[in-house]
């Protein structure tokens, strides 16, 4: 009954409308009356759940993010991308997926590479005889790349839904191969678009302006190398990183480029404040309904339904996966981590499947979720950046998602591709 | 009422404002006290042991205060779908009954935040010295505005005046 | 049929779990069914901090946890905590079992808890990637993490070297990368946490050895009826035995399987030094007449 309680107050108020952190809160406040607990706890988890050190590398990962779109930073890098292989056939659609690879290794977020890289790339794909609808869907598919690709929060959301036991920097090298593999499918998925399409080909530019495009790039580059040389080199944490980002961020626009106003400083802290406050409110909500489920033992009845199902760790893991897949279509990544991490890693650990590896299935699982209808955030965004209807979108994606849905299968049944890498620099 | 609600909608409008600077000056003063932590123990070989615990209670206050503006300016993610579907004066009471239930969690907030400050006045943070109901601050405060611009919510429609939701255009007049 | 609901932040089949859960059986053998422990392991319900918080509200029944968190709470669980005051394992189980154990088991009452049992935490050393640390001098300059308390912090200090503060999760990685040192801790948390791997050099300085605690909710423990107070509290002290057959044999497994990996294990060391630089922490954390009167008897004890 208390179930009930807790998961129909959740799913009403989230029809109704209700901000997700506060669905998450007031169904945890009203299970905890039904049960006739103190309150207090509902609010105590809330306010630990955001008193956490390793939670600040979000708002200083989205700030730092944001000073980088408004300071010109990530204009250059698609330009640099560009360069390489604007030639190809198809080629804009490539920049586009190398653009994302560039930018996804400075941002984590899936939303503001497909705002910044869609808000250059679209017109410009436009005005060269591409179809918006397969420069909004490439646009939206290729930004789960920077979801896996270091840094990124989302593996921080998850190491702490882990309890805080996972090493940070493992899940940041663990997601390399599987962001450079996604890359690479999903460039030779648009290149077959592309040609089936007859889309034109860009002249190649020549060496002389790659280098170019190099040395005007080249500080957002940097911040690459110092974010991970820093980490190697013990100069800093992996979540002091994301500080030494935002202080190199504005290092770079204010004294390199010059090209951040004090009005654009003053933007872009507000915009860092109101994207962290929404995501960490929704955390702390989601420490609140994550203690219920502990309390109420559902992690453990989970596990012994999924063993009824099937011991065969293959079958759990798609179970796992077309579940992940469900839930991502209708929720966001953040809460989504959150609420069923607690849920699905005893399952996984159950089952002989490392926690790192797992993390890296989750990311990539609910990256593809945010590209989906209804509740798709990255969706929505490329939508708006091409002024198309989703539905003219969701159309023709499909080569794009099966891309990524193969990736996926790739990154769940070879362990490797995920836990190799780590293994290397331990 | 129009008008008297569009008075009483200045003054919040400044108080979200006034949160607002507030949780960006924080997120500022963040970055700065993680940037000396770093010099301190790098360049200086020397560890500043209360930045930690420090920039984590200004986390508290810039995100229960930026969560509390949000619900003003209605940045909050939600999920819409099924009021899509809805005649317009079913879809206004549903959104006035999300926002009573957003208005309870936020009396919650200082009910049980106080409860909690109280029970913990005499403890003493570690590195910082001062009492633990100073780990409390953020989430009253932070309830106490939650509260304020939930009613103002209610009121705004009743009184026939535009409330932001996630994806709309923001509210003009703050 | 009353079920107590226990948190513990270590996982499953660890010492202390394993403990608490004996106790349980123990309980519904006594009470005939009456009553009965759950234990949440895996910090389920939260860190220690925030769990005993829900303790003290009522929320969940019954804690064990380490002393740490109750040191700026309780004045008394200072001096258990204080650097080098038990000379061995042994002369802490002799303290904790007696008066002054007793004294800081009845201090928990003030705070809306009861105090049931000590259990052992280990004894807790320094360990590093750099050196083997065989003097204070060696020590020098060199940055430890430590948990965040004042006291531990003022410890590192008097030994010369830097404490530094960081999230236990990112523990191995700062090692492995440099950003610190080394960090301290018991034998089984040195081997489950994999920093032997990273860090090399163990010294059995052995500087702190603080007895863990099993504490009630005051608001569970007085809705049950006097008799089942008294076989909750014997039920608590009888798995204290258990408790240390269990630890003594996880100690020793750790311990062999670090040893086993290669670990450079210093145990000659000269404890004079390390002792008497500790003055000035005793100095100013053992300020009142009570916390002095019980490091004296702690001392007098054989
Ligand atoms: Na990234
Ligand atoms: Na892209």
């Amino acid at each position: 009954m208390e179930l009930y309680v807790l998961f129909g107050t959740f799913v009403f108020l989230l029809l109704i409308g209700t901000p997700v952190a506060f669905c998450l809160g007031v169904a945890s406040f009203a299970t905890v009356i039904y049960l006739d607990l103190p309150p207090v706890v509902v609010f105590q988890r809330l306010n630990s759940g955001v008193s956490v050190f390793a939670l600040m590398a979000i708002p200083f990962f989205i700030y730092a993010g944001d000073l980088m779109v408004r300071g010109d930073i990530a204009r250059r890098l698609v330009a640099l991308a560009g360069a390489f292989v604007g030639h190809l056939r198809g080629g804009l659609g490539q920049v586009n997926v190398l653009s994302s690879v560039m930018f996804g290794g400075v941002s984590g977020s899936a939303a503001a590479d497909a705002s910044a890289v869609g808000g250059l790339m679209v017109p410009q794909m436009k005005a060269r005889g591409y179809d918006v609808d397969y420069a909004v869907n490439i646009t939206v598919v290729s930004s789960i790349i920077a979801l896996l690709l270091p840094p990124s929060h989302n593996m921080i959301i998850y190491s702490i839904a882990a309890g805080g036991r996972i090493s940070i920097a493992d899940l940041f090298t663990a997601g390399i191969v599987p962001g450079l593999l996604l890359a690479l499918v999903l460039m030779i998925a648009s290149w077959w678009v592309a040609v089936r399409k007859g889309y034109p080909v860009q002249a190649f530019e020549g060496f002389g302006r790659i280098g170019h495009y190099f040395v005007s790039a080249l500080p957002g580059l940097v911040l690459v190398a110092i974010i991970f040389g820093g980490v190697r080199s013990g100069i800093f944490t992996a979540s002091e990183s994301s500080n030494i980002a935002v202080v190199y961020a504005l290092l770079v626009t204010f004294f390199v480029y010059r090209s951040l106003s004090w009005h654009d400083f003053v933007e872009a802290t507000f915009a860092a404040v109101r994207t962290t406050a929404m995501v960490l409110m929704v955390i702390g909500c989601a420490a609140s309904f994550g203690w219920l489920l502990a309390f109420l033992k559902v992690p453990a009845s989970m596990v012994t339904l999924l063993q009824n199902v099937s011991d065969n760790p293959i079958v759990i893991l798609l179970l796992l996966n077309v579940v992940l897949l469900i839930l991502g279509t209708f929720m966001d990544m953040s809460p989504l981590i959150i609420i069923t991490t607690p849920i699905f890693l005893p399952v996984a650990v159950a089952f002989g499947i490392d926690p790192v590896h797992f993390g890296v299935i989750l990311i990539l699982n609910l990256g593809i979720g945010l590209c989906t209808p209804p509740v798709g955030a990255v969706l929505f965004v490329g939508c708006a950046v091409g002024r198309i209807p989703i539905w003219d979108a969701v159309r023709t994606i499909w080569p794009f998602y099966g891309a990524a849905f193969a990736v996926l299968m790739l990154v769940t049944y070879i362990p490797a591709l995920s836990l190799w890498l780590p293994a290397q620099f331990r | 009422m129009q008008d008297r609600m569009k008075s009483i909608a200045e003054a919040t409008g400044l108080l979200a404002r006034a949160a607002l600077w507030l949780a960006g000056i924080g997120l500022v003063l963040m970055t700065a006290l993680i940037a000396a932590q770093v010099f301190w123990r790098y360049i200086l070989n020397d560890s500043i042991i209360w930045t930690e615990p420090a920039s984590v209670m200004i986390m508290g206050w810039f995100i229960f205060l930026g969560a509390a503006v949000g619900i003003r300016e209605g940045y909050h993610l939600s999920f819409d779908v099924l009021l899509y579907v809805l005649p317009d004066t079913v879809k206004k009471i549903l959104h006035s009954v999300s926002d009573l239930a957003v208005g309870g969690f936020g009396v919650g907030m200082i009910w049980y935040g106080w409860q909690l400050a109280a029970k913990t006045a005499g403890n003493t943070l570690p590195s910082l010295g001062i009492s633990g109901a100073f780990d409390f601050a953020p989430i009253i405060g932070g309830g106490a505005l939650v509260v304020l611009f939930s009613i103002e919510r209610i009121l705004r429609r009743a009184a026939g005046l535009h409330t932001a939701r996630f994806g709309e255009e923001p509210l003009e007049d703050g | 049929e009353t079920t107590l609901r226990s948190s513990d932040t270590h996982p499953d089949g660890y010492p202390t779990v394993v403990a608490v859960e004996r106790m349980g059986e123990m309980l519904e053998e006594r009470s005939e069914g009456r009553l009965c422990i759950e234990v949440f392991h895996s910090a389920q319900l939260g860190e220690e901090k925030d769990t005993i918080e829900q303790t003290q509200f009522g929320v969940i029944d019954m804690n064990r946890v380490s002393l740490g968190p109750f040191n700026n709470i309780i004045e008394e669980t200072q001096v258990p905590s204080l650097p080098y005051i038990f000379r061995s394992v042994e002369h802490m189980h002799k303290v904790m079992d007696g008066p002054v154990g007793q004294q800081i088991l009845d201090a928990f009452g003030d705070h809306d808890l009861v105090g049931l049992a000590f259990y052992d935490g280990g004894s807790r050393s320094f360990y590093n990637s750099e050196k083997p640390i065989t003097s204070m001098a060696d020590m020098e300059g060199m940055k430890f993490r430590v948990m965040q308390s004042d006291m531990f912090v003022d410890m590192v200090s008097a030994l010369g070297a830097n404490a530094t503060p960081m999230p236990y999760g990112e523990v191995y990685s700062g090692i492995q990368t440099g950003v610190i040192d080394g960090a301290e801790n018991n034998w089984p948390s040195y081997d489950s946490s994999g920093h032997f791997e990273v860090a090399k050099y163990y010294t059995m300085d052995e500087h702190l050895i603080v007895p863990e605690v099993l504490v009630m909710s005051r608001t569970a423990f007085d809705g049950l009826s006097a008799e089942d107070q008294e076989l909750v509290r014997q039920a608590a002290k009888d798995s204290v035995p258990v408790m240390r057959e269990l630890w003594a044999a996880r100690e020793a497994e750790s311990e062999a399987k670090v040893r086993e990996a290669g670990v450079e294990i210093v145990t000659d060391i000269d404890k004079t030094p390390f002792i008497e630089a500790m003055v000035p922490v005793y100095e100013k954390y053992v300020t009142s007449p009570v916390l002095q009167q019980m490091v004296q008897d702690i001392q007098a004890t054989e």
